[in-house]
């Protein structure tokens, strides 16, 4: 059988030469002692990553006796591995590997940080650095001034910021339960852990200084500090948890986050840790991965804002947020389309809205189609299909709603943060309309 | 209380608004002794460094596997990996190869019948029997 060769295999952890631990029994090599060796052989990663690679930079192969090789002296063991063809690419600072993750510094040698960057088409101004900040979560760093909260926070409130404004603008008849719904399938966390998945982020196995910079690091087995939502924590939530306590739209759109949402509460945020820690691979460790994707998604956003401005960072959320698609029509879900239909018409001054049949075929057989049509006076409100009548008469009823609440002034509508921008026209007033039918 | 919304997350489409290029990594592979390798030295030296600064948002990374066949190995954002051997061909051959890889999104190949392909509705709407002035038989 072969023998396998670990120091010539390529991968994203360190792995130190035979014999190179402390307390390992093989002999050092004479002139180096063996507490010269070990931090600094643990500390040298293999990795054939090409920017370093010495056939391809075109670099001098003259070699200094005691210059920028002086490192392989370290390898006690001659195992007939040529240092000069084959260096180790990357010596990581001391302590490296204590740190929780990896130092700022080590983010400009990692070929996977300086490929996402290009490959968002992010600015040069910008730098791998900050880059390689967003991408470590607090779960796994709880320092602020190294984990990727802050810029998360920026960034989801820019994201959030925009996103509402579009819906606005483009749906101004949307009733807030359908907006909520719209925002969250825009900017929720699952959308933006889609986002950071579809960018080619991968994950590292487990945070620490060693990782490559490149890799979002998160902890499978903590609930990081990042402050994802904004709101006020009501006094009343857990019988709103536990016995279900009414909290009616009004409260939600004062107190709670921007998708209507409570915000975390310390009992939910305990269960899932405590959850997460014992358990493996349920919903609470995939629930502690879309939180570290798509805060990564916002930080990368808030980055973004902080070295490139406000156009940068708005242009960035329109092309790779608000492009997304998403059929509004599949949003609504109504209780009684026909009662609320007959409430809008009489708000609206309409005729009250008349159910009449278009056509029908099969009456008598086993799969029979009625097309039913409602109408105000002459005007046809909406039209629906279905294989009995009453069916087809609800089913034409909510289509008149949907056709109402989607109303869209055209896909073209200016913004408000458009007006930002130098030299833009004046502002023609949105449409804003009156609200819903029924609020509850 | 008459509307609820139901939950539904928004879908990417790659192309609409940003494109970001699949292919994540590509391994070039080759041997030192081995004659089928020779090709695959040539483009290494000669080629390998201009189509590395044309593509910066790919990773590459190049590494010698003694006694075997040269081979390129790319993988993808979905997840999938391609690879491509490239024993005996000559360095222009190669770079075809590794052209192909990186314009590749990734997905098994398919035989493609319509020639679009798209979540768009229909414009021009579903032909219905029970609207227009029907057909007399």
């Amino acid at each position: 059988m072969k023998r396998l060769r670990f120091d010539r295999w390529t991968g994203q952890l360190p792995l130190t030469r035979a014999g190179s631990a402390l307390g390992s029994t093989s002999m050092p090599r004479p002139g180096v002692s063996v507490a010269t060796i070990s931090p600094r052989c643990t500390a040298v990663r293999y990795q054939s990553t090409l920017q370093n690679t010495s056939v391809w930079q075109g670099n001098p192969t003259t070699l200094e006796s005691d210059g920028p090789y002086e490192q392989y002296k370290l390898y006690e063991e001659d195992d007939g591995t040529d240092h000069e063809r084959f260096p180790p690419l990357e010596e990581l600072p001391e302590k490296a590997t204590t740190l929780p993750s990896p130092p700022p510094e080590r983010a400009l040698q990692s070929a996977k940080l300086a490929a996402l960057h290009a490959r968002l088409s992010l600015p040069e101004r910008l730098p791998l650095q900050t880059l390689a900040r967003a991408l470590v979560d607090a779960s796994a760093d709880e320092d602020a001034r190294f984990n990727n909260t802050n810029l998360a926070f920026v960034g989801q409130s820019l994201i959030h910021y925009h996103v509402a404004e579009w819906l606005m603008c483009r749906y101004p008849r949307l009733p807030m339960d359908i907006m909520y719904a719209a925002m969250r399938g825009y900017a929720g966390p699952a959308t933006l852990h889609q986002v950071a998945r579809s960018w080619g982020i991968e994950h590292a196995a487990a945070p620490g200084g060693e990782v490559d910079p490149g890799l979002l690091q998160f902890s499978q087995q903590r609930v990081g500090d990042s402050i994802t939502a904004f709101g006020y924590r009501r006094t009343e939530s857990k019988a709103v948890q536990k016995l279900r306590w009414r909290h009616g739209l009004s409260s939600r759109v004062v107190f709670d986050d921007d998708f209507g949402d409570m915000i975390d509460v310390e009992d939910s945020r305990a269960e899932l840790m405590a959850r997460a820690n014992t358990e493996w691979g349920n919903e609470y460790t995939r629930a502690l991965a879309e939180r570290a994707f798509a805060n990564c998604t916002r930080a990368i956003t808030g980055a973004l804002y902080a070295h490139a401005g406000r156009e940068a960072a708005a242009s960035f959320i329109k092309a790779h947020i608000l492009s997304r698609t998403l059929n509004m029509t599949y949003l609504f879900a109504f209780k009684k389309p026909t009662r609320e239909l007959s409430l809008l018409c009489a708000r609206e001054e309409f005729e009250p809205p008349v159910a009449r049949l278009l056509s029908e075929t099969g009456r008598a057989s086993r799969t029979p189609v009625f097309v039913v049509g409602i109408f105000s006076g002459k005007d046809k409100l909406g039209e629906g299909q279905a294989a009995n009548l009453n069916s087809a008469r609800h089913q034409a009823a909510m289509n008149a709603l949907k056709s109402w609440y989607l109303y869209s002034p055209g896909e073209d509508t200016r913004l408000p943060s458009e007006m930002l921008t130098e030299g833009a026209k004046p502002w023609e007033p949105a449409y804003i309309d009156i609200g819903e039918i029924i609020s509850r | 209380m008459t509307i609820r919304a139901l939950q539904q997350v928004s879908v990417g489409r790659n192309g609409v608004g940003s494109f970001v290029l699949q292919c994540k990594k590509l391994d070039f592979h080759y041997c030192d002794f081995g004659g089928s390798s020779k090709g695959m030295n040539g483009f290494i030296k000669s080629l390998l460094p201009a189509f590395v600064t044309a593509n910066p948002q790919v990773e590459f990374s190049v590494s010698p596997r003694p006694s075997r066949h040269p081979v390129i190995i790319a993988q993808y954002i979905n997840g999938r990996e391609k690879s491509v051997c490239v024993r005996n061909m000559q360095p222009y051959e190669i770079l075809k190869k590794a052209t192909l890889l990186r314009d590749s999104n990734g997905e098994k190949n398919k035989r493609t019948v319509k020639p679009v392909r798209s979540i768009n509705e229909s414009v021009r709407g579903v032909w219905s029997p029970y609207h227009g002035n029907g057909l007399r038989v």
